[in-house]
């Protein structure tokens, strides 16, 4: 390797690199964030060949329209919110979000995930997975993300108490995985 | 943020190598297109410009034709128009020099038939009206006016008339007024 080629650009010139259509700067922008995204996909998808079709519709959505980012907050930031609105329409079709009865909202504070804590980032993603896509995506748009309940009805077309309700009924399912787990 | 919340947002790993070649060719692809659609769009520009470079020269050629043929026919319009003054010009010379012989010759009486018999083929000399209009007379009834004496006038009334066209052509020989005769020459001219 060269020496020009072990020197690391920066975000805007990676930018620019792949607007202007340089292979080498997309490859690099995969590079950096591939794995990240993949994480974000891993746990929006039902299983691995669904993620990687969303990482790779995310990834030719991130080089089309690397145009219209204007600089306003975090490049990242920018680049997972294509995925996890990249994931949502690609299950847009599949999953069917009912709207459940309302739940208490204290309730929903109080279901105590801490023991997730305790175990390895991949141990959790698995956990989340046994989730059903609709609880799943929720799940993970309102706890791991923080997007707000007004947000996700937005996003995924649904109502904020149906949002609210998912998530209650996500977070009873998740404590009644570990609980199973534990008891093993 | 809960610890597992971190340890999920953050969690990284790495995808299978094949996603990249996959988006690597679809990028390539993409580009494939777009340099299409550059061409074409190159294509659509050259050719436009073309299309319009022929019709502004076949339009150009048209008009430059149409020029070249307007200036001939210019050319023997102004011609024509320059014989046709030369000969409005010569006939008022003739008609004012044939006023002026029968008015200021002495031998009136033989002006008419023999000064301008052989000379032209004009036939009738024009003079002003009264009202400014052309009359053309012949040059015996020219000669006849002018040498009216009113010794034994027929009739009052023939001696007024007499009288009337004597100062008539006085007048017409007097007109220094080109334009006027020119006009009047061409008008009988015409009458002719």
């Amino acid at each position: 390797m060269t020496a020009q080629s072990n020197h690391i650009p920066s975000e805007s010139d990676l930018i620019k690199g792949c607007i202007e259509g340089d292979p080498q700067m997309q490859r690099l922008l995969y590079q950096r964030f591939s794995s990240m995204m993949y994480g974000v996909c891993l746990r929006y998808s039902d299983n691995t060949e669904d993620a990687n079709d969303v990482l790779q519709e995310g990834f030719i959505k991130v080089y089309k329209n690397l145009v219209k980012f204007r600089g306003e907050g975090s490049f990242e930031g920018w680049v997972r919110r294509i995925f996890i609105n990249t994931s949502i329409e690609h299950y847009r079709k599949k999953v069917k979000l009912y709207n459940v009865s309302e739940v208490q909202e204290n309730t929903v504070e109080d279901t105590d995930l801490s023991a997730l804590d305790s175990l390895a980032a991949k141990d959790i993603i698995n956990i989340i997975n046994e989730l059903s896509p609709g609880y799943k995506q929720v799940f993970n748009m309102h706890v791991i993300e923080g997007y707000s309940h007004k947000e996700i009805a937005d996003l995924i077309g649904i109502t904020e108490g149906t949002s609210k309700s998912q998530l209650a009924r996500a977070k009873g399912v998740l404590k009644k995985i570990i609980e199973t787990r534990v008891g093993k | 943020m809960q610890n597992f919340k971190n340890k999920v947002y953050h969690f990284e790993t790495p995808p299978p190598e094949a996603i990249w070649d996959k988006i690597a060719e679809e990028l390539q692809n993409e580009k494939v297109i777009q340099m299409h659609g550059h061409r074409k769009s190159k294509f659509l520009f050259y050719g436009a410009t073309a299309a319009a470079s022929v019709i502004i020269i076949f339009l150009g050629s048209l008009f430059f034709n149409k020029n070249k043929d307007l200036i001939p026919t210019a050319k023997i319009q102004t011609k024509t128009d320059h014989l046709l003054a030369q000969k409005i010009k010569d006939s008022i010379t003739l008609n004012q020099k044939m006023l002026e012989s029968i008015i200021h010759n002495p031998q009136k009486k033989e002006v008419a038939e023999k000064a301008f018999k052989n000379e032209s083929n004009k036939k009738y000399l024009t003079v002003a009206g009264p009202e400014g209009q052309p009359v053309k007379i012949s040059p015996k009834v020219a000669t006849l006016i002018i040498s009216a004496d009113h010794e034994f006038p027929p009739k009052p009334v023939w001696s007024n008339k007499i009288s009337k066209w004597q100062k008539i052509m006085l007048s017409s020989t007097a007109s220094a007024n080109l334009i006027d005769l020119v006009k009047l020459a061409a008008k009988s001219d015409d009458l002719e």
